[in-house]
Parts: structure tokens; sequence; C-alpha cells
């Protein structure tokens, strides 16, 4: 209102400068895409495919010889699909029942997972013809009493029968959709969980998608198949909306792998290949899947036998050397998480803190309200919403980042709780005494209050810190694999999971119990100056 | 130096001050007295701001402090007025995370700009003077009462101040340790600082007070000469007050 006019003037310059390069910079890339020969992927050359390790064999799972690299039946067919595209494979870790929310935000180009067909998801998705046709299979206890499908059907009795399958899969909205069926279901985050379950008697059976029915058979001996698959579906690839060329030319790779053989011989490398895998074939041959039509390629015969084994189970000590490392290396970045996001959440949460106690009248609401907001909202969600949300209004930012950002904020708002709590507990007399000897307000602050305030809050922010250690485990929603995760995926498949806890669990001790001791000294070094 | 006129402060209903209007002189002493709830404390905060006031005005030589005042400018003023004005509580209120030395240097440091080494040298020079030069390292809570108020007396020195308040300095100590302070108050008063003391040591007031004023029920029932008020009381009320502390 009373600026120079001068200024105004650039300030509309650099405005309409920053307007027309960002119209600029949209009609190119729409440009682009409407050349449309090549498909728009998130770095060129690469095909960046999601899934979620935890999830386990035979899909997508850490390799036993090297925990760092994922292999499984969906690892070698993206290989696959890639070179045929003559681009790189580059697999994205993500949480499974979060994969295609992960693909909407374009965190990936695809998402190939053992993701079902579904009508409803070609809403706001593309995807490509089956890769695999799978059914479900119930497994129970060998010499169990559970022998046929009859038996779960049968006379309603209490307790009920207990059946476990993994969250959000097919078998879950199997058994959902047959609210007649007298059991009781139960959801588990990996496949193998609820085998175990079944094998230890907490569950009397589990429902699961052939691929790891048939692939874990070995680990579980005493598991056995009752009756025959029921249910039918079919895994594809999902693409963003739109992303047409790229569909159309992982459709030409999977007819030509269809074709060639090449599929079955993959298939059957890893025990997976069975009668249902003809439909495949089929669909091949008519060159259609629900509108789908193109035309097919020679097959190539070449076929050899290879089979993927499922090594036993490790023991004891054969699970710390095999994983130790990459356990190590992923508390190192709960520690780095920790480390960069808690010094945030202090200073954010003094400055907060101060605002409300002696800031402007005007400034104290919005503080209130940022400090209820964000204590009152899990932080998961919070990190869901930087992650999710912020993309579709064109504010992109990387996991790590998203991570750090996250807890920061959350924390902001109790760490300003406990600052508000410290500040008031300094005495009136000691404001006085400064205001007395000339100080401003802010400068008392900053040399007299703050610094009493601070040494009255140590033991409950190293508490905080204590606390943020592990939270930091939500941070998987983001993709990113810390040090639960890890457990969580190494646990699922080697089943290694006593080991695994054991030294999980001892790795949180040894990065939080030092801290416990550091707020002990402080607490005595600062007692000496207080009265 | 200071003149106070017409101030006037009241909590609810109630009224502290009312029509107040005094005026105390450079280089003299004076002494505030009289029965406690009488708004000699309140009084003495208003001068300095810590306290404000509803009507009135206070003057600290050529700064004038409004009640109704704009708030920035109020600021200005006030912070003007307390680098001229020292105040000494009777809690004495030393920062428990500075040291002795700590206390002292801080407000030089950071309010007036001194160098360091300057102002540490002040800063000893004053301990010495208030007899406590071997505690200067000294954390407040390893100090006595005593030793606390003389090191806050030494903390209000530092800032050189035309006027120094002394808000009941003796009233949380021990008979022996208050003789320590009355001690160091009367040096001052001996050195010719300017002092208003808001207290019950009517031995104090008489030692080193040229001027007293009595309060009660938050207005000033007589003023005058030391030994004119204690020996010659005119207002009834100061003899009702007198005479009650000295049956003790």
């Amino acid at each position: 209102m009373c600026e120079k006019p001068g200024s105004a003037r650039a300030l509309r310059t650099v405005v309409l400068l920053a307007v027309a390069s960002f119209l600029l910079a949209l009609s190119l890339t729409s440009a682009a895409r409407a050349a449309g020969n090549d498909p728009t992927l998130l770095v060129p050359g690469t095909l960046i495919w999601g899934g979620d390790q935890e999830g386990g064999g035979p899909y997508v799972y850490p390799a036993d010889d090297d925990p760092r690299k994922v292999v499984g039946f969906e690892v070698e067919l993206a290989d696959h699909l890639a070179r045929r595209l003559g681009l790189r494979a580059q697999f994205f870790q993500g949480q499974w029942d979060r994969m295609l929310d992960l693909l909407r935000a374009r965190k990936c180009d695809i998402v190939l997972n053992g993701y079902e067909w579904m009508p409803s998801r070609l809403e706001t998705l593309d995807a490509t013809i089956p890769y695999y046709v799978y059914e479900l299979q119930l497994l129970a206890r060998d010499r169990g009493d559970i022998g046929s499908w009859g038996d779960l059907e049968g006379p309603a009795r209490e307790p009920r029968r207990r059946v476990g399958v993994l969250a959000g899969s097919a078998a879950e909205n199997y058994l959902r959709s047959r609210p007649n069926l007298p059991i009781e279901i139960t959801s588990y985050e990996g496949s193998t969980d609820a085998m175990r379950e079944v094998e230890t008697g907490k569950l009397d059976a589990t429902l699961q998608d052939t691929p790891a029915a048939t692939f874990y058979r070995s680990r579980f001996p005493g598991l056995r198949a009752v009756g025959a698959p029921v249910g039918h579906g079919y895994y594809v690839i999902y693409a963003h909306k739109g992303e047409k060329e790229l569909v159309r030319r992982l459709n030409e790779g999977l007819l030509a792998m269809i074709d060639s053989g090449e599929i079955e011989k993959l298939y059957r490398a890893y025990g997976i290949w069975n009668d249902a895998q003809r439909e495949l074939a089929q669909i091949a041959r008519s060159s259609a899947f629900f509108g789908y039509a193109a035309a097919g390629s020679p097959r190539d015969a070449s076929a050899s036998e290879r089979h993927v084994e499922v090594t036993a189970r490790k023991h004891g000590l054969e699970v710390v050397r095999a994983y130790g490392g990459i356990l190590l290396q992923s508390a190192g970045l709960t520690l780095v998480l920790s480390c960069l996001s808690f010094p945030l959440a202090v200073l954010a949460g003094l400055l907060i803190a101060v605002g409300r106690l002696y800031g402007p009248a005007w400034l104290r609401p919005p503080l209130t309200a940022y400090v209820e907001f964000l204590r009152g909202t899990p932080v998961m969600l919070q990190l869901y919403f930087i992650f999710f949300f912020l993309p579709e209004v064109g504010v992109n930012v990387p996991a790590f980042w998203t991570a750090i950002l996250g807890l920061a904020i959350n924390y902001s708002a109790y760490e300003s709780e406990i600052y508000r709590a410290g500040l008031t507990a300094v005495p009136k007399g000691q404001m006085e005494a400064a205001l007395a000897l000339g100080m401003s307000r802010p400068l008392a602050l900053r040399r007299i209050i703050v610094p009493q305030a601070v040494r009255i809050v140590v033991p409950p922010v190293v508490n905080d810190f204590i606390a943020l250690f592990k939270d930091t485990s939500v941070c998987s929603v983001v993709t990113l694999v810390e040090l639960t995760k890890r457990f969580s995926v190494l646990s699922q498949s080697t089943q290694a999971t006593t080991e695994l806890m054991a030294m999980t669990a001892l790795l949180y001790l040894v990065m939080s119990y030092p801290l416990s001791l550091v707020s002990k000294r402080l607490e005595l070094g600062l007692g000496r100056a207080t009265p | 130096m200071i003149e106070v006129m017409d101030l006037c402060k009241s909590f609810g209903a109630t009224s502290v001050l009312s029509e107040l209007t005094l005026s105390f002189e450079k280089g003299k002493v004076a002494a505030i007295i009289g029965p406690s709830g009488g708004g000699k404390s309140t009084f003495l905060r208003c001068i300095n701001g810590l306290e404000s006031f509803d009507r009135g005005q206070v003057r600290v030589g050529g700064d004038v402090l409004l009640w109704n005042g704009d708030a920035r400018e109020r600021g200005e003023r006030l912070r003007a007025i307390r680098r001229k004005v020292g105040f000494v509580f009777q809690q004495f209120n030393l920062f428990p995370h500075l040291d002795a030395i700590g206390n002292i240097v801080e407000a030089p440091l950071r309010v007036l700009g001194q160098e360091r080494a300057e102002a540490e040298t002040e800063a000893v020079r004053l301990l010495e003077r208030v007899g406590l030069a071997e505690k200067r390292h000294a954390w407040p809570h390893e100090l006595s009462g005593g030793q606390q108020q003389r090191v806050a007396i030494a903390r209000a020195l530092a800032m050189r101040p035309e006027v120094l308040l002394l808000d009941e300095p003796t009233s949380a100590l021990d008979p022996v340790t208050a003789t320590e302070v009355m001690s160091v108050i009367s040096e001052l008063a001996s050195a010719g600082q300017t002092m208003i003391v808001v207290t019950h040591q009517l031995g104090l007031v008489r030692a080193i007070a040229d001027t007293v004023h009595v309060f009660a029920g938050g207005r000033r029932v007589e003023s005058g000469p030391t030994a004119t008020v204690f020996d010659h009381p005119t207002h009834e009320k100061t003899r009702a007050f007198l005479h009650k502390l000295q049956a003790w």
C-alpha cells in the first residue's frame, strides 16, 4: 500500500516472468507428452517398478546370500520386460498396502507386485494383460482336524475357527465376501506370518495366493494344502493413467514371453507353474484381455530347466552372520532420522512455546491450533499427507526429507508443551529482575528465562528423544526401510523371527541407552546450578 | 530527579494507590515506611514500570512515563528509565544459572555493550565493595541469603544507576545477615548514592534516610525530615505505626 512505486514495478515484473516461464515449461511438457513415442518415465532410461519385499517369496524378497539385493520371480520378470523395452529395471521399496498410492503420487513408474486385476482400479490407473493367474489355496495343519473346505463351512462351533490372511489381499476379500462362513478372520502384514501361526496352532488355517502357498511349502513342513484351489484372478502390472505407450510396450513384452515359453520357464524355476497358467496362453493366442488386442510374436522353444530353491531356515549365529550387517545398516538410518529430526523438533517446540507465552496476542491462537492439531492426529497420517497429498498440489518432498520433516513437525508439538511447562516453572521474579536491569523482553527470554527452562526440561525432552527413536518405524509408510521395517522384511522371508527380534531389540537398546546416561549426566551437571 | 504526579492504581474496586504526588532529590536517601498493604512496594514498582498504573505520571530525569502511553513508546521509555533506576528485590532474584560474577556482568555486557574484561574488572570491584570478592565464582544456591542480597545489590550497581530502589531488602533475612546487608546500604548512602528504600527496619531508616514518607491505605499520610517524623509525628496513623513497632 505504502510501497515505493519502483519496488512494486520490480515485483510485478518478477511475478510476470515467473508465470510466463511456468506456462512455457507446462506447454513444453505437454507437447513432449503429445508427441508420445516414448513412454514418460521418472528417470529416463530406467523403469522404476514398485513392490514390497516384506511380502516375501516368491514375489520379491531379500536374497539369501546378500540381503541388500532383492530376488524373486517378479524381479526377474521386471528385468526381462525392462530389457525388452531397452530400459534398466530399478526396484522401488514401498509398503504393500500403499503401493498404488505411491504409484499415483508418481514415486515409481509401475507396480509389479502380486496386485490383482480389479475393474475399480482402472478408473485411476492403467493395467497390462495378466502375467500370472493366481488361485487361493487353503492351508491347514498336517493331521489337523481340517481336511476340506467342508470342515470350515461345517456346523458353527465356539470358539470359531480362526483363519489368517494377508491384509488387503484377494484371500482376505474372498473370505470377507462370504459372511456365512462361521470363522474368525485375522489379517497379517506378511503372508508367512499366517503360515507360521497355523503351524504353531494359533490359527486353524490360512488362505494364501498359490505362489506363496507353493513356494513356502518346504519351509512349513507341518502344513498341507486342503482341497482344490478356490477363487481365480489375475496379477497385472499397473501404470499411471494415460501411459498408453508404456502399457502397450509392456503388453508386447508379456505376450512375447508367454508365446516363447520364457514365462513358463521362469515360473517353473520358482515352482509356481500350474494348470491355471494355461489361460495366459489363451489370452496370448486370442490376443484379447478385457478389450486389449495385439498381434502375437514368434515362439521361442529353447527352454532349459532351472529351479530356484527355497533355502533351509537359518538358525542362531548363522542368522547373526547373515543379517547382522544389513540390520546394522538400517539401524544407521533410524539413527540418522532421529538425530536430524529431533533437534528441529526441539527448536521449533521452543519457539512455539515462547510464542504462546510471550508472543503478541494474535500469534497465540494459531500456535495453539498448531499444537492441538498435531498432537491430536497420528504421525503416520501426517507423513502420509506430506508424501502423498503434497505432490498433488505440486510440492514433491523426497521420502527421506518427508520423514525428517514429518517427525520434526509432529514432535515439535510435544516439545512445545514441555517447554511451555518449563518456561512457566521459571519464577516470575526472574523476568522482573532481567527487565529491571534494562533488558528487553526478547533479550531477557534468550539470556535468562530460556536457559533456565532448558535445564528444567532436560529429563522429559531426553525421554521424548528415546520415544522418537522408536517412532521412526512409522517411516516405512513413506518407503524408508529403517530398522523395524528391515526386521519385518527379513522375518517374512527367513522365518528366523526369534533371532532377528533379539538383534533388533538389542540394536534399539544400544542406541537409546546411552541417551539415558547422557540425560542423567546432564541432570546432575545442571542440578548444580539450580536453587 | 524523580517526580511522581497524581499516581493512582486499583485492582478492580480496591484502590491500591491513590493520588500520590512525591518528588525525590538527587544525592538524597528517602525511606518509605508504613503498615503492610499500604502500597509501599507497589509504588516502588510503578517507578521502574514493573507495575502499570491507572492514572498520573512518573518522571525520571527527562523521561516521562504516562499511564496511557502508546505501547511501543512506553516500551522505549521503560528501558530508558530502567537504565537509570536500579532495583533490589526482597527475594534477591539472582539468576540461578549464572555464578556471582556472571550475574553482575550480564546486563553490562548485553545491555550496555561493555567489553567482558571491563565488565569483570568492575564486577570484582563491586564484589569487594559488598565484601564478597572471594565469592566471585560461587553459584547463587551456595550463598547465604545475606550474601545473595549483597550480590544482587552489586548487580544493580553495575549498571551505574542514578537512583537505587530497594524493596524491603532485608525482610527475607535473619537478623544477623540482615545487618550485613544494612551496613552495605549505609556505606552506599554515605558515598552519596541516591536511594529510595521501602523497609520496616526503623534503625536503618534513622541511620541513612534524609526524608521519610509514611504510606497507609494507599495514601501518603505524612512526609518530612527523618528526625521530625520519628520524634514528632503529626498524623495519627504514623503515631500508631511507630508505636506498634517500638512496642516490640
